[in-house]
């Protein structure tokens, strides 16, 4: 058992004509500490699970359990101080009118955390922000900086766990790095547990000790850092999937 | 502060401000540079001034009583000269002077319709839309039936109910105009609802009404404030109309509406004593008019910022 069991979780949205079965019986454990990767294709289900797990998406079948219990739905207030997410997109993460001073402040008001002005500040520095960024609007900012501001936000209710979807594929290659670096960095100093979406295998292989690989909503298999390095995979799918991340092969002349 | 000389310009400008209200008054400036860019919406903004201070500073500006008229052998339906800018009425009283004194009745009826209606909307549109489901429901039908109510009868109805008078008729009016503004704020709040920085928000643990109040509410005011300053031509020509019924201000009120009624039996022989009324009705209608399209150049949040 670990920090974060998903245990045989359906998500099922919409009623019965046109219902959409997002995901079929996912099950998988996070321990205290890792980092977890879920890839997949398009479509097949992975951002749902991490939706799911902070209860954006409804828990259909199954349960999701954080230190061995059960969490309810919806979730309570203390929940959100243990797990955060950051989402993808960080020009729609951002809302348009609050600066960033806001942004960090309104989560320290809601939890009721003391000494506001100082962890406004050591978040932004935690994120390699400077304090001139702090009463900027989002418009004023590059997406690699919304990033990390998205990022500082997660943080700043100091949580165990974060939950990453898909946090660079928005972002240019060398952003990309630059993000990659500070979410392992972060991990490193506060011994955070991440649990990360992608269909990057690349980011998944550099940044995530286990991973999972779902089709059609459901979990295909586990693999490993190293399986994944040495293409070991068990089944076709996880095959063609390693395969594809290998990019554009010309055809051999037969 | 730095040692290099800053002008107010720059540092309204500054790409990083240094505390909150510098970045809240750079934001207000940027916009205030767009919108004087803006013509037709600075003329508008220009006769909304205008009007503001006629109404501020009538005892100063009107030459005459606006009630009393002078000698009524003497006085009576004179046309328009130096003495009386705009000629006097059937009761020897100074049309510019009831003009003037009448700015005053015209802005408070706008304001008070404005301060009703604007948040009884976005209160109903942001919290049907916000929730959805039976809440969304309820809430828009009750709002279609107040869209059903046609203004003039229901004004009359209040007559009927409370008697005649400028209050009533503007709660008449508030009353019929705030479901088009729900209906707007609603359509605003769905395409948000959804986005991420609302889900960002709910995983703080925002409760439904922080949620509501700052951060759906703030992308709403924009084109609801667009709306509501198109719609203010609109509130003047209702209560101008009233007026005109005899069920808005009452004589010897210097009413716009009730001075053209008054006026229509000389239309043909003294004509100035229900054009200059229908005159300053047309320039205010037409200075919000301009204005609320100044606004939605500048606050429209599907521009570029």
């Amino acid at each position: 058992m670990g920090l974060l069991d998903v245990i045989n979780l359906d998500v099922i949205f919409g009623e019965a004509p046109q219902q959409v079965h997002a995901v079929k019986g996912v099950s998988f454990s996070v321990r205290e500490g890792e980092s977890y990767g879920i890839v997949g294709e398009s479509g097949s289900g992975k951002s749902t699970v991490l939706r799911a797990i902070c209860g954006l998406a409804p828990v259909s079948g199954g349960a999701i359990e954080l230190g061995g219990r059960e969490v309810v739905s919806p979730r309570g207030r203390d929940f959100y101080k243990t797990v955060q997410m950051v989402f993808q997109d960080p020009y729609a993460s951002l809302h348009p009118r609050h600066t960033i001073d806001r942004v960090l402040a309104e989560p320290l008001a809601i939890q009721g955390f003391d000494n506001r002005e100082e962890r406004i500040e050591r978040a932004l520095s935690d994120v390699g922000l400077g304090p001139g960024f702090r009463f900027r609007f989002p418009h004023q900012l590059s997406g690699g900086q919304r990033q990390r501001v998205a990022v500082a936000r997660a943080l700043i209710l100091e949580p165990k766990v974060l939950l990453l979807d898909e946090p660079t594929s928005a972002l240019d290659a060398s952003i990309q790095a630059e993000v990659l670096n500070l979410l392992d960095r972060l991990r490193a100093e506060r011994g955070l547990t991440y649990v990360m979406v992608s269909h990057d295998l690349a980011v998944v292989a550099h940044m995530c000790d286990r991973l999972l690989v779902m089709q059609h909503g459901r979990a295909v298999e586990e693999l490993t850092r190293d399986a994944l390095r040495a293409r070991t995979a068990t089944t076709d799918y996880t095959r063609q999937l390693l395969a594809a991340s290998e990019g554009y092969k010309p055809a051999e002349p037969k | 502060m730095s040692d290099t000389p800053m002008t107010r310009r720059d540092w309204l400008l500054s790409d990083q401000p240094a505390s909150r209200n510098q970045a809240r008054l750079g934001q207000f400036y940027r916009t205030w540079l767009a919108f004087r860019s803006n013509t037709l919406a600075m003329v508008g903004l220009v006769i909304i001034g205008v009007l503001v201070l006629t109404a501020i500073l009538a005892p100063l500006i009107a030459p005459y009583d606006p009630l009393i008229g002078g000698d009524l052998r003497t006085e009576r339906l004179l046309s328009p000269s130096l003495s009386h800018l705009m000629g006097t009425d059937e009761q020897a009283r100074d049309i510019f002077s009831r003009l003037v004194w009448g700015s005053q009745i015209t802005l408070v009826v706008v304001a008070l319709v404005a301060v009703i209606a604007t948040p009884l909307g976005i209160l109903v549109g942001t919290v049907a839309g916000y929730f959805g489901g039976w809440v969304d429901t309820v809430l828009m039908r009750v709002t279609d039936i107040f869209l059903a109510f046609p203004r003039l009868v229901l004004a009359l109805a209040f007559v009927a109910a409370l008697g005649p008078g400028i209050q009533n008729a503007i709660i008449a009016i508030a009353i019929t105009s705030w479901p088009p503004y729900a209906r707007l704020a609603r359509a605003e709040t769905l395409t948000i609802r959804e986005s991420d920085f609302i889900n960002a928000a709910r995983l703080q643990g925002a409760s439904s009404a922080r949620i509501i109040w700052g951060h759906v509410v703030p992308l709403c005011t924009s084109s609801i404030i667009i709306r509501v300053t198109l719609d203010m031509a609109g509130i003047i020509l209702t209560a101008a109309g009233l007026g005109f019924l005899g069920l808005g201000a009452q004589p010897p009120q210097p009413e716009w509406g009730a001075m053209i009624a008054s006026g229509r039996r000389f239309l043909i022989d003294q004509w100035w004593v229900a054009t200059m009324p229908g005159l300053a009705i047309f320039v205010v209608s037409l200075g919000f008019n301009f204005l609320g399209d100044g606004l939605r150049d500048v606050l429209d949040p599907k521009g570029d910022r």
